[in-house]
């Protein structure tokens, strides 16, 4: 892709993205309009630490009562993850299903952890795996754990591997035997996306679970949209960045907190008095992939703009595929569309991608050259017909065993 | 000045690992901002890397700034000026998994 003259934009963001401070914050809040406010959502609206924890609260269960999709007594699989995030959703969990809550939660959730911090070395693992362990059984939840690097290399020892979960030195080499450590970044990002999605769909199966969260938060959501729109996955987006992901049959995947940001939950922690784990983070150079490249953008649009995401969010929520589609992607076990008369933008594609690796034989006319190449795009696209366009560029640079 | 600084969500991976600081700023005659501290906690508490702390003479995006349990942007941000015995959170949103 041509960047040249992109950095003129970044010396000039100064000019152009002005931070605008005329905004008057209110000092009680702005929904019992009594008590001293505390704290600011969306760089405008202030509320006090009661309606505020109320609010979040209510937000949670209207999310997941919205849908109606959970029974009483399901079992529902917990995507835990070290962050923010998580702690507040163990902590919505733990407090709607007290007894004494209004609107009680019904259903018995079961939480997982997954072992997949390689750029820890092994002790700090062991460490991070225990801390994960004290913070949950907190909750009073009880932890299961399961090795990513294991999984991968064979997910039919799913059984075992949920009840050994060793963590060894060479897990890493495991995951580069699996995806190609040549392999770029984006590809290496997506694949490990779809590899854990098919992980927690295994895990909640062999725990009989219909359901599982994850705990994506809204500018999660927001870059992996964008993401999707850049690596050819427009027709995912309503279930990659939906509320229910239900390309599973037997096992739906939700995500409870996709309309919370993280200054939302991080007072919720504060004001409850939960301190959320913190590992170390490896530096990520943000224009190693394109995912996350989108993080970039996003985080920092946001930063001037808080209402970025949100209509990102909500312009996502209003696409979605116009007809039902029956043919399924091997590998991500997305729709794939049908191709009708029209040339799609895929079809495009892959037709420059053939005509400039072709040597062209000038001993024959011009409408000869064009049926030669016409044919041969015709014969070319039959195969692989039951893998998405972005799946077919992941399978061409990943090794998939 | 005695005051309380409290880190929390990995903010205090950058000072020496130690979550709870009371310290005593030097008495002058103009008045401390947060501002000011910041300067101060470079100066004399930040261990390493300014840079996943600062930004643009603010505390970087992604760190949340509590005066007192009171979001800091209630309060005028940097502008604010430090009362004595005031608790000062720093909690960080970057740390996740």
């Amino acid at each position: 892709m041509c960047s040249v003259g992109d950095d003129d934009y970044d010396n000039q963001a100064e000019k152009t993205m002005r931070k605008e401070s005329g905004i008057k914050l209110s000092e009680t809040c702005n929904k019992c309009r009594v008590e001293k406010s505390c704290v600011v959502l969306r760089g405008k609206d202030a509320y006090c630490k009661n309606c505020f924890l109320i609010g979040t609260i209510h937000k949670f269960k209207a999310s997941l009562g919205k849908y109606r999709l959970i029974q009483t007594n399901d079992r529902v699989l917990v995507w835990y993850k070290v962050g923010h995030p998580s702690t507040s959703l163990l902590h919505f969990l733990r407090s709607g299903l007290d007894l004494m809550a209004h609107k009680r939660l019904r259903f018995q959730p079961l939480i997982l952890f997954i072992d997949d911090q390689y750029h820890l070395n092994v002790d700090e693992r062991k460490l991070l795996l225990e801390q994960v362990k004290k913070e949950v059984s907190s909750f009073d939840f009880e932890l299961h754990c399961i090795s990513f690097a294991d999984y991968i290399t064979d997910p039919k020892k799913l059984p075992e591997l949920v009840t050994t979960n060793i963590i060894s030195e060479d897990d890493k080499e495991k995951l580069d035997y699996v995806i190609n450590k040549k392999a770029s970044k984006t590809n290496k990002n997506d694949i490990k996306r779809l590899l854990r999605r098919q992980l927690l769909i295994d895990v909640a199966k062999y725990y009989k679970c219909k359901f599982v969260f994850t705990p994506e938060i809204s500018v999660d959501i927001a870059s992996d949209l964008l993401s999707n729109v850049s690596l050819g996955r427009g027709s995912h987006i309503s279930i990659d960045t939906g509320f229910c992901d239900d390309r599973d049959t037997e096992v739906k995947i939700l995500k409870p907190l996709r309309l919370f940001d993280m200054k939302e939950l991080a007072f919720y922690n504060n004001h409850n008095n939960l301190e959320p784990l913190s590992v170390r983070q490896i530096e990520v150079n943000p224009y190693s992939s394109v995912q996350d490249l989108m993080t970039k953008f996003v985080t920092d649009l946001q930063v001037n703009y808080p209402a970025t995401v949100t209509t990102i969010l909500k312009t996502g929520d209003k696409l979605s595929l116009n007809k039902h589609i029956d043919v399924h992607c091997r590998l991500c076990k997305g729709p794939i569309p049908e191709i009708g008369d029209q040339l799609t933008s895929q079809q495009s594609t892959n037709f420059s991608h053939l005509v400039s690796n072709e040597f062209l034989d000038y001993g024959i006319t011009r409408q000869e050259r064009f049926q030669n190449i016409s044919d041969k795009f015709d014969q070319n696209s039959d195969v692989n017909d039951s893998i998405c366009y972005s799946c077919s560029s992941i399978c061409n640079d990943i090794c998939v065993k | 000045m005695k005051i309380t600084i409290q880190f929390g969500g990995g903010v205090h991976l950058l000072f020496g690992n130690i979550k709870l600081h009371e310290i005593d700023l030097p008495d002058r005659e103009k008045h401390w901002t947060i501002g000011d501290l910041l300067l101060w906690m470079t100066d004399n508490l930040l261990q390493e890397r300014p840079e996943l702390f600062l930004q643009d003479k603010s505390v970087r995006p992604g760190i949340l700034v509590i005066v007192n349990d009171t979001d800091w942007e209630l309060l005028g941000c940097a502008d604010y000026v430090i009362q004595p015995k005031d608790t000062i959170g720093f909690i960080s949103t970057l740390h996740g998994g």
